[in-house]
């Protein structure tokens, strides 16, 4: 078990995987991150050297990633919302904000426009 | 304590004085009395009323009809599945006898000092044990080869072998003080034999007792699959990769075992790891093996070794060139792709090809192309026909076309190397062949000059692969 950021992975899982189970980290990002200091993409967690862990540990504490990340978004749907804006209503009842037709799929839109947004806590491997 | 209903009523109430308060300031509207949009409605409704004629959920282990794939009563499958690496071990395995297949009697051995004898030409003969073993090591068998169809390897010494052995006898020629550095590129059509020719060389190399390196496959070099670093102090900026030259290291020591373990190390080499005093190469070499940190300084220091005076001649080669002419998998720490040059091991590779760096002890830098598993390259195939027309004394010699991009640093190490062209046998020599593979008991067919003719027109005027696939293969 290796520990990131204050989560335990585990020995076989890949590095890309791993990090990308942090909020706020997609493909890009964590590729961006791997090549910053020299991972291959095919890594696994435990073939990491110490160093390199301490590195990434403290690459992902200087980003705005997880809580801080999903209090940001959250906060900007709330401005929306207190304003009183249409944007803001369409947050509230989970319906399309940008003006797409809700007859048929809006599925996405029921799933992410609300106001908790991102969801709570880590997201286990 | 407060009823429930009590404290909701408080809360809409706190509510609606935000809502309030938040429409104050626009002042000219007049204030709503309550907010436009409100969930209190539907909150406020009465329950929808139930269902009628819903049955409960079956009681827990009663049994119900459960037609689904994969449920319980369907009979799963419990074969035991593949170990890791269990199945790629399987795609990869090297086969190299067949004991269905006859002995052939009259199959000569090609030896040490009758190696690069011309008498060969024309001729099919086996490769001795131990070259085979040094073979195997330095990957030179591939898997899709036929070498699993006969009793034991053996291969026909064709018209490009022979260029190939002469070559090696001038590498190996004292010329005044300085001896021949031999750079060529192995191009042709697809299952022409570029890559047997390459392990014919290969196996020739080890016979005459030289220290042989082989790449095996460009492509497993660049394609990001094994860990990469910064090489320190390193301008321009150049990647080592610990694990593929550990592996490169303990090939070379398999292969070369018997000619490392002779010569001792002369120059004192700067090592992350002690070595012993006297030490032979071997013990360098098993220094990057054991710990793969310092595999490219081992493998540096073992370069250096052995361009010494009085050291064997090398034979650096590598197939599928074509997956090194471009930019490698690997990110820079900008995220930049690297170029596949900047990779330690290439560039040692690239650095002799482009003649940049000779061998001193003379030696031979060979690549083979490939043309089923090969990214597109301009700059490869551009130079190779540059080579061909300079080779047949062309009048006119094909130039850049200057609105295609090109991979400037390709094009320059690949501006003035020559190439051995790959095609059909020739019909003497496809007879050879075919005669070994009736002697073999894998083709049984009378072979006389007709049957010769037709399948080597069927194999496309000759190639061999093809030749192969028509007469050993494929059984109508």
């Amino acid at each position: 078990m290796v520990f990131i950021f204050g989560a335990h992975f585990h020995d076989a899982s890949l590095v890309k995987r791993s990090l990308e189970t942090f909020y706020g980290i997609g493909p890009m990002v964590s590729q961006r991150i791997m090549a910053r200091f020299h991972i291959f993409p095919l890594a696994k967690v435990g073939s990491l050297k110490n160093a390199q862990v301490m590195d990434l540990t403290e690459e992902l504490t200087n980003m705005k990633i997880e809580n801080d990340l999903r209090r940001e978004v959250q906060e900007n749907i709330r401005r929306l919302k207190d304003m009183g804006s249409y944007r803001g209503r369409r947050h509230a009842m989970g319906l399309p904000v940008r003006g797409q037709r809700t007859r048929t799929q809006i599925s996405t839109a029921r799933k992410l426009n609300k106001i908790e947004r991102g969801g709570a806590g880590h997201v286990r491997l | 304590m407060p009823s429930s209903v009590c404290l909701r009523v408080f809360s809409q109430l706190s509510r609606d004085r935000t809502a309030l308060a938040a429409a104050a300031p626009r002042g000219l509207l007049p204030a709503l009395p309550a907010s436009c949009f409100s969930t209190s409605a539907p909150r406020c409704a009465n329950p929808a009323p139930k269902k009628k004629n819903m049955t409960a959920a079956p009681k827990r282990g009663a049994r119900t009809l459960n037609v689904k794939k994969g449920g319980k009563g369907v009979a799963q499958d419990t074969s035991k599945r593949a170990a890791p690496g269990e199945r790629k071990a399987m795609r990869k395995r090297i086969v190299l006898s067949n004991n269905n297949a006859l002995e052939v009697r009259s199959l000569q051995d090609l030896d040490k000092p009758s190696a690069l004898s011309e008498r060969h030409e024309g001729q099919v003969r086996g490769i001795p044990e131990d070259v085979v073993d040094s073979l195997r090591a330095v990957e030179a068998f591939k898997p899709a080869q036929g070498w699993s169809l006969f009793r034991r390897p053996a291969t026909l010494m064709r018209k490009q072998t022979m260029q190939l052995a002469q070559l090696l006898k001038d590498a190996e020629t004292t010329d005044g003080e300085q001896r021949k550095t031999i750079r060529r590129v192995l191009v042709g059509e697809r299952m022409s034999g570029k890559t047997t020719l390459l392990l014919q060389a290969l196996a020739m190399a080890f016979l005459r007792d030289w220290v042989v390196i082989n790449l095996p496959e460009a492509q497993d070099i660049v394609n990001a699959h094994t860990e990469y670093a910064l090489l320190p102090d390193s301008h321009p900026v150049q990647y080592t990769q610990n694990t593929y030259t550990g592996n490169l290291l303990s090939q070379i020591l398999k292969a070369n075992e018997r000619i490392l373990d002779t010569m001792s190390v002369t120059t004192n080499p700067t090592l992350p790891l002690p070595l012993l005093p006297n030490a032979t190469l071997k013990q360098l070499v098993q220094l990057g093996v054991s710990d793969t940190e310092a595999s490219w300084p081992v493998f540096v220091a073992l370069w250096q070794e052995l361009t010494q005076p009085g050291r064997p001649p090398i034979m650096l080669a590598m197939d599928g060139l074509a997956h090194i002419m471009q930019d490698s998998e690997y990110l820079s720490a900008e995220a930049a792709p690297v170029h596949a040059h900047d990779l330690t091991l290439v560039r040692h590779f690239v650095d002799h090809l482009a003649g940049r760096k000779s061998l001193p002890n003379g030696g031979m830098v060979l690549a083979a192309t490939s043309k089923s598993n090969a990214p597109a390259s301009p700059a490869l195939d551009f130079s190779v026909q540059v080579a061909e027309a300079r080779q047949s004394r062309l009048e006119n010699i094909p130039s850049w076309n200057r609105y295609k991009r090109v991979d400037e640093r390709a094009m320059d190490v690949l501006k003035d190397v020559d190439v051995i062209k790959v095609g059909g046998l020739s019909k003497e020599e496809a007879r050879a062949i075919i005669e070994y593979y009736a002697e073999s008991g894998m083709l049984r067919a009378k072979v006389d000059e007709g049957f010769v003719t037709e399948k080597w027109s069927l194999a496309g005027m000759g190639n061999v692969g093809e030749l192969e696939r028509v007469t050993v293969r494929l059984r109508i």
